[in-house]
């Protein structure tokens, strides 16, 4: 892993296209902006890993287990 | 044309090219580009989002509208415009469902939708409020004992 010190108003460049900027620092916690290609998603890594998590679990869902008729609540009028 | 899909769960499937979705970046921490939607019938509540290349890459998406009458999904500005949506109108919307041995622990991740606009899909952060990752599937049936006749 690369570890460098950068003050607010710094960047890094993540190869050509992605910048990552501090914004501000304040006690623990550091203001990021990152400016990326419209192709690549960027996601707060604890919400990508549940998502992950939660993506395997219902690629393990089995066909079995899945009704073709299942009861869904009667639409409200 | 048809493209053959190979599936450890249905067996050799011809999918309509047209049918195939390409997803850009994947399903969010598994990838895959090509997938295609696979329903029984019509009325089917579940619907599985079949990877065109790993036969074993099979996720039950359904309709949040079925289950959870006031799911909202909001999306940031620049996100729509990447996705080249400017309403709801645009997209057809499924979430994720992890199926389990009784009905009670099925659960929808209504954080992480997937929309399919044209024939591409995405599956995208929800920035609404309440939008769990894991919410129980047939909670809402609880309250309408008449349905359980």
């Amino acid at each position: 892993m690369l570890i460098i010190t950068r003050r607010p108003g710094e960047k890094i460049m993540v190869g050509d296209d992605v910048v990552v900027e501090i914004i501000e620092v304040s006690g623990s916690s550091v203001r990021i902006g990152i400016a990326a290609p419209k192709s690549i998603p960027v996601y707060r890594e604890e919400i990508w890993a549940a998502v992950q998590a939660e993506n395997r679990a219902a690629a393990a869902s089995d066909v079995a287990q899945l009704p073709d008729d299942v009861p869904t609540p009667s639409k409200k009028s | 044309m048809n493209v053959i899909l190979q599936s450890s769960r249905f067996g050799e499937l011809q999918i309509p090219a047209e049918a195939v979705l390409d997803f850009p970046a994947g399903l969010i921490g598994l990838g895959g580009r090509r997938f295609a939607l696979l329903a029984r019938s019509e009325e089917s509540a579940f619907v599985w989002l079949h990877s065109m290349d790993d036969p074993d890459l099979a996720v039950p998406v359904t309709n949040p509208w079925r289950f959870f009458e006031d799911y909202e999904i909001e999306l940031g500005d620049d996100e729509a415009e990447r996705l080249g949506i400017s309403g709801p109108e645009d997209a057809s919307i499924y979430v994720t469902v992890r199926s389990a041995p009784a009905l009670d622990d099925f659960c929808a991740n209504l954080r992480a939708p997937i929309l399919v606009v044209g024939n591409q899909g995405h599956q995208v952060i929800n920035q609404a409020a309440i939008a769990p990752v894991r919410a129980p599937l047939f909670a809402g049936l609880q309250e309408e004992p008449s349905r359980a006749a």
